[in-house]
C-alpha cells in the first residue's frame, strides 16, 4: 500500500524532506495514541503527547540512524514524552491520583450489581490499578506489528525478560479483575 | 517444558506470533498438563478482553495541532537554508549570471531603503514616506512576481516569503500565488504558498482559488494540509472540491479518511 518504508521516510525527513514526517504522522497517530490512551485514559493528555512525539523526533532527526526498526525508535521516544510529562507535573498528577483513588473507591461502593458484570469496564480499571511497569509491557505486546526483540529493547531488557514480564502483568491483571469481580 | 520456558512461550502464544515448532510443543505439552492448560485458558479469555479494549479516535485538532509545528518547522528550515552559506553561493551565482530584471528589482529595494534612512527625520518625510512605501510596496510585488517564476526552488520560496511581507495584497500576487499552489513541482513550494494564502483568506477570490485546487493536489500532505486549513475556515464551498477528490483511486487511504472526516465535521 505504501512505495516508502517507514525507515525510508524517517530518513528522508532527517536529510531535511521534512513534510514527509506529515505520511509518518498519518501512518501511526493512532497507533500512538492508542498507546499513550491505554497507559492513562485521557483522550485529551494523549493527544498533546502525540504531538510532542513528532515534534520531538522532528527536533532530534539528526539522531537518527535507521539501523533498528522505526517502530521502536518511536515507541522509544514516546516513552521518555510520557516519563517527562509526567515527571514535569509530578506534583498535579500526584493530587490527580488521591482524587482518583477516592473516585475509584467511590465509584465502587455505587457500582450496582449489573455494572460489576460489565467485563470490559472492570478490565479498563483493572488496567489502570496495574502498576505502571506492567502495564506498560502489557499495552506494548498489544501491538503485533512490532516483534517482542523491538518490545526488549524500547524496555531496555532482555527478549526473555521482556515476555516474562508480559506473561506476569497478564496475571496479576486477572487477579485484579477478579478481585474486583468478588468485592 | 520447563516453567520458565512455558512463561516465555505463553504470551508469544496468545498474540499469536508464537513460531509453528514452538507452538507445536507448546500444545503438546498442554495436552499432558493441566494445570498450565487452565492457567492459559484463563490468562487467554483476559487476554481476549485486553485485545478488545475500546480507544477512542484522535480529534481532529491533533492534526492541526500537529500539521502547524510541522509547517512552521519547515518554513524555518527553509529560511535557514537560504540565509546561511547557500545564499552566498546562490548571491555569487547571480553575480556570474545576472539576471537582469531581479537585479535591478534588488538595486531599487535598496535605494529606496536607503533614500529612507537618511532623510527619514526631514520635515518632508510624511508626505515622501507614503509614496515610498506605496513604491516599495510595488516594487516588491515585482520582486515576488519575477521570484515565483524563478526555476530555483529556493528562490521561488524566497518569492514566497516576499509575498508575506505585502501589507496588502493586489490581484497580480494572489493568482500568481495560486498559481504556484496549483502547478509548483516542489511540495515545500506548494506548501509555503498555502501558508501565504491563508493570510489573505477574507479575499474572495482567494478562497475561491484554494477551494479550486483542492481536486488537482496530489501530495498527501498537500491534501490534509488544505483539510486542515478549510476545517479551520468551516469552509462549506470546499465539500463539494473534497468530494471530488475522494473519487480518485490514488487517493492514499489515510487522506482518504482524514478528508471524509473533515467534509463531516465542516458539514
Amino acid at each position: 500500500m505504501y512505495p516508502l518504508t517507514d525507515d525510508a521516510l524517517m530518513l528522508k525527513v532527517k536529510s531535511g524532506d521534512l513534510d514527509k514526517l506529515g505520511l509518518l504522522y498519518e501512518r501511526h497517530k493512532k497507533r500512538l495514541f492508542g498507546f499513550f490512551y491505554n497507559m492513562n485514559h485521557d483522550v485529551s493528555i494523549s493527544e498533546d503527547l502525540v504531538q510532542n512525539v513528532f515534534v520531538r523526533m522532528l527536533k532530534y532527526r539528526h539522531t537518527y540512524k535507521g539501523e533498528g526498526s522505526f517502530l521502536a525508535w518511536m515507541f522509544s521516544t514516546a516513552r521518555n514524552v510520557r516519563y517527562d510529562h509526567y515527571k514535569k507535573n509530578k506534583e498535579l498528577y500526584q493530587a490527580d491520583l488521591s482524587l482518583l483513588d477516592y473516585k475509584m473507591g467511590d465509584h465502587e461502593n455505587a457500582l450496582s450489581h449489573l455494572e460489576k458484570k460489565d467485563d470490559m469496564s472492570l478490565l479498563q480499571q483493572g488496567l489502570m490499578r496495574l502498576d505502571e511497569e506492567r502495564r506498560e509491557v502489557l499495552v506494548l505486546s498489544k501491538l503485533k506489528e512490532m516483534k517482542f526483540s523491538e518490545i526488549a529493547k524500547i524496555l531496555g531488557c532482555s527478549e526473555g525478560a521482556a515476555k516474562v514480564k508480559a506473561h506476569r502483568a497478564l496475571k496479576e491483571l486477572r487477579q485484579i479483575v477478579q478481585k474486583m469481580e468478588i468485592g | 517444558m520447563k516453567k520458565e520456558t512455558f512463561e516465555i512461550r505463553l504470551i508469544e502464544y496468545l498474540r499469536g506470533t508464537l513460531p509453528a515448532n514452538e507452538r507445536k510443543e507448546l500444545e503438546s505439552f498442554l495436552e499432558k498438563d493441566v494445570a498450565a492448560r487452565k492457567q492459559l485458558e484463563e490468562l487467554a479469555k483476559v487476554w481476549e478482553d485486553f485485545e478488545q479494549l475500546e480507544v477512542p479516535e484522535p480529534s481532529p485538532e491533533m492534526d492541526q495541532g500537529f500539521f502547524q509545528a510541522l509547517d512552521a518547522e519547515i518554513i524555518r528550515s527553509n529560511k535557514k537554508r537560504t540565509s546561511g552559506s547557500q545564499w552566498v553561493n546562490e548571491l555569487l551565482g547571480r553575480i556570474f549570471k545576472p539576471q537582469l530584471v531581479y537585479g535591478v528589482l534588488i538595486l531599487g529595494l535598496g535605494i529606496l531603503g536607503g533614500y529612507l534612512l537618511n532623510f527619514g527625520g526631514s520635515e518632508a518625510a510624511t508626505p515622501a514616506q507614503t509614496v515610498d512605501t506605496s513604491d516599495t510596496q510595488e516594487l516588491r510585488e515585482k520582486l515576488v512576481l519575477t521570484l515565483l517564476e524563478q526555476s530555483s526552488a529556493n528562490q521561488r520560496l524566497q518569492g514566497v516569503s516576499e509575498a508575506n511581507k505585502i501589507v496588502k495584497v493586489d490581484e497580480r500576487v494572489i493568482n500568481a500565488l495560486l498559481k504556484t499552489l496549483n502547478n509548483d513541482p516542489n511540495v515545500n513550494v506548494r506548501l509555503a504558498a498555502i501558508e501565504s494564502l491563508s493570510n489573505y483568506v477574507n479575499y474572495p477570490l482567494v478562497r475561491q482559488g484554494i477551494i479550486q485546487s483542492i481536486p488537482n493536489q496530489e501530495s498527501p500532505i498537500i491534501q490534509v494540509t488544505l483539510a486542515n486549513l478549510m476545517l479551520a475556515l468551516e469552509e462549506k464551498g470546499s465539500i463539494e472540491s473534497f468530494k471530488k477528490l475522494l473519487e480518485k483511486e490514488e487517493l492514499d487511504t489515510t487522506v482518504k479518511k482524514k478528508i471524509e472526516s473533515t467534509i463531516a465535521s465542516i458539514i
